[in-house]
């Protein structure tokens, strides 16, 4: 049962969750970022070994966030983002040490709690999901779609950019493979060599999150490295583990709501922790106190983003779509080794589904051992200077991209076109997340739409297939309908005098 | 109503069916954000020229030039020794190295020189990683 089980293995956790927290402790370097510069090492590794490092990296880039987040004020990764609040202040007054560890240790409970909720839902709902045909599988693509349209900052905004995706994703060969019939479409005069099979998944992915967070950064002239002396972990308040006394019920609720965000696709895990703090603001007795350092304020926000973890990869292993930009990256993977994620891939690949819990298990425990223990090492991470660190990152993006199709000079060009977009995108508030989700589901979503017209050769197959075509239905109209109420009560609450 | 809801699908066509759908929910989309934004949008010259004006231009200029000099110098040396990796190597050397510089911001031996050897062991040991235990061929 645990052949996957070597000295290999177990490094590749261990390693991935060191860098990964490297990475996540450095403003402007994140989880994903790590998990796409590190992706073309998997290419030998094998999928175990290679999910492996993977999953290190995201345990651990999510996790790193904090350092920064409660030293600087400046949050590694956008996940960490509420963790500033009450960190930052509590590192003023000389507690920053106390600060992170409980952080760390709300980090390790939010972690351990989705890896339960993925073992015991994701099964589950691969098994449900085994039944679908191809209408309500295009249906769960266009709920997904909806769904990561309605939580994004502007609606409308949103939906372009998945929709987007979708159109992107479109171009190049009607895959025969795929039930296609292998023409080109979409396709400029002249770039038919290049764009036959259309983008690459990876460049794509590189470029969106490696080159284009770079160029973010060189826009804003690279901001200096921060010296030694400008980070205080702080002495004069010591940790205990008293100090969870009464936050129970707000770890374990901050932990469950990160891990429902994370099974939302496309929400990211800056979603997670602002609607878990706001959920321990409300149900606090002492609400005044957060923003000013209060414990409370940073277990919710550190139990929720490492909540995401496992949730976001309940929809990626049991319906093949991805919780978030990492598990995006993570679709990658199993592409370069040949294998499928959707509602058969738990059922065939036993092996690696336990392979996976046992990684993120291990990622968690070597997380929270690593930096509880050596927090003092890691607060220096953030003294790394990024004039050293960028360049090697680009040149690692431009190895990551061309060996991704076995040496492809286009797919380098493509890694180069995707980060300048990806910097556009920022300028002209487009999303990121939903256009990744939309161009990695779009040509799934075509198969299913278009097979379902020619098996059935009517369009209201989509509403009549099946109870749970209905359902879905219902879902795709609640998910919009809530969005739209939102968004009015966000534009009155705007609106009304100060 | 049966009729009307009723869909044949031409094989010899079908590779257009859904890029036409999506291309139409596209530009309804667009159309409709044009509708709600076309105060913003009519502002979009004022936005993009306070974005040139507050953006740091060598640095981001330079990364985009050099990475640009990058990806078309490394296949034409490539070629020059084939199927080595060569044209990585002896390009990401220099590029790392200038990148690094641009990025910096005080430009000291004592800074420069980490930078350095960075950009000489970086680029050599990823071309060593890749040329000879993980056999993958480099430009």
């Amino acid at each position: 049962m645990f052949e996957f089980i070597s000295p290999l293995f177990v490094s590749l956790v261990l390693g991935g969750t060191l860098v990964g927290i490297i990475f996540g402790a450095i403003p402007g370097m994140t989880a994903t970022m790590a998990v796409a510069v590190c992706l073309p090492l998997t290419y030998s590794l094998g999928l175990e070994n290679g999910l492996a490092l993977l999953l290190g990296l995201y345990v651990g880039g999510i996790s790193g966030g904090l350092v920064p987040a409660i030293l600087l004020g400046i949050p590694g990764t956008p996940s960490s983002i509420t963790t500033t609040f009450d960190g930052y202040p509590m590192a003023q007054r000389g507690e920053g040490e106390k600060a992170l560890r409980i952080g760390i240790v709300a980090s390790l409970v939010g972690g351990l709690i989705s890896l339960l909720v993925l073992d015991l839902f994701a099964p589950t709902l691969a098994d449900f999901a085994i039944k679908f045909s191809y209408v309500e599988k295009f249906l769960i693509i266009l709920f997904a779609l909806t769904v990561m349209a309605a939580l994004s900052s502007d609606m409308l905004l949103g939906i372009f950019s998945g929709v987007l995706g979708i159109f992107i994703s479109l171009i190049g060969t009607y895959d025969i493979s795929d039930g296609g019939n292998g023409e080109l479409r979409l396709v400029p005069p002249g770039t038919e060599y290049w764009l036959e099979s259309g983008f690459s998944l990876l460049p794509v992915l590189i470029g969106l999150f490696g080159l284009a967070a770079i160029l973010e950064q060189a826009e804003i002239g690279v901001p200096r490295g921060h010296s030694a002396s400008e980070v205080k972990v702080g002495k004069h308040s010591r940790f205990s583990f008293g100090v969870f006394r009464g936050q129970g019920v707000n770890l374990v609720r901050s932990s469950l709501i990160g891990t429902f965000i994370g099974i939302l696709p496309g929400v990211g895990g800056s979603a997670a922790s602002i609607i878990s703090y706001t959920n321990a603001k409300t149900f606090s007795k002492t609400p005044e106190r957060f923003g000013k350092g209060e414990p409370g304020g940073i277990i919710a926000s550190e139990s929720g983003n490492n909540g995401l973890t496992g949730g976001a990869l309940v929809p990626l292993l049991s319906l093949g779509i991805p919780g978030d930009s990492t598990t995006a990256l993570l679709i990658g993977a199993f592409t370069l080794q040949g294998v499928q994620v959707g509602p058969l891939f738990i059922g065939n690949n036993p092996g690696t589904w336990d392979a996976m819990i046992f990684a993120m298990l291990i990622a968690n425990i070597a997380m929270f051992a690593m930096m509880y223990f050596a927090i003092r090492y890691f607060a220096m991470v953030v003294t790394i200077p990024k004039h050293i660190l960028f360049p090697v990152i680009l040149m690692m993006c431009v190895i990551g991209a061309y060996t991704i199709n076995y040496g492809i000079m286009f797919d380098v060009w493509t890694l180069l076109i995707f980060g300048v977009l990806g910097w556009l995108f920022t300028k002209l508030r487009l999303e990121v997340a939903p256009f990744i989700i939309g161009f990695i589901l779009g040509p799934s979503a075509e198969i299913y739409f278009v097979k379902s017209l020619e098996s059935f050769g009517d369009v209201t197959i989509f509403f009549t297939k099946s109870w749970i075509a209905v359902v879905l239905w219902l879902l795709i109209v609640g998910s919009v309908a809530g969005a739209v109420l939102m968004s009015k009560k966000k534009q009155r609450i705007a609106e009304e005098p100060v | 109503m049966g009729d009307m809801t009723r869909v044949t699908i031409d094989f010899d066509t079908s590779h257009l069916i859904f890029p036409t759908l999506i291309a139409i929910i596209l530009g309804l989309l667009g159309l409709a954000i044009v509708l709600r934004d076309h105060a913003r949008l009519a502002e979009a010259g004022v936005h993009w020229h306070r974005t040139w004006q507050h953006m740091d231009k060598p640095r981001f200029l330079g990364v985009l030039g050099l990475t640009l000099l990058y990806f078309t110098m490394m296949v034409p040396v490539g070629e020059i020794w084939p199927n080595t990796g060569m044209g990585f190597l002896l390009c990401s050397i220099p590029y790392v190295m200038a990148a690094g510089l641009l990025f910096m911001h005080a430009r000291a031996p004592r800074q420069v020189l980490p930078l350095l050897i960075v950009a000489l062991v970086g680029p050599t040991f990823v071309w060593w990683l890749f040329t000879y235990p993980l056999f993958l061929t480099l430009p």
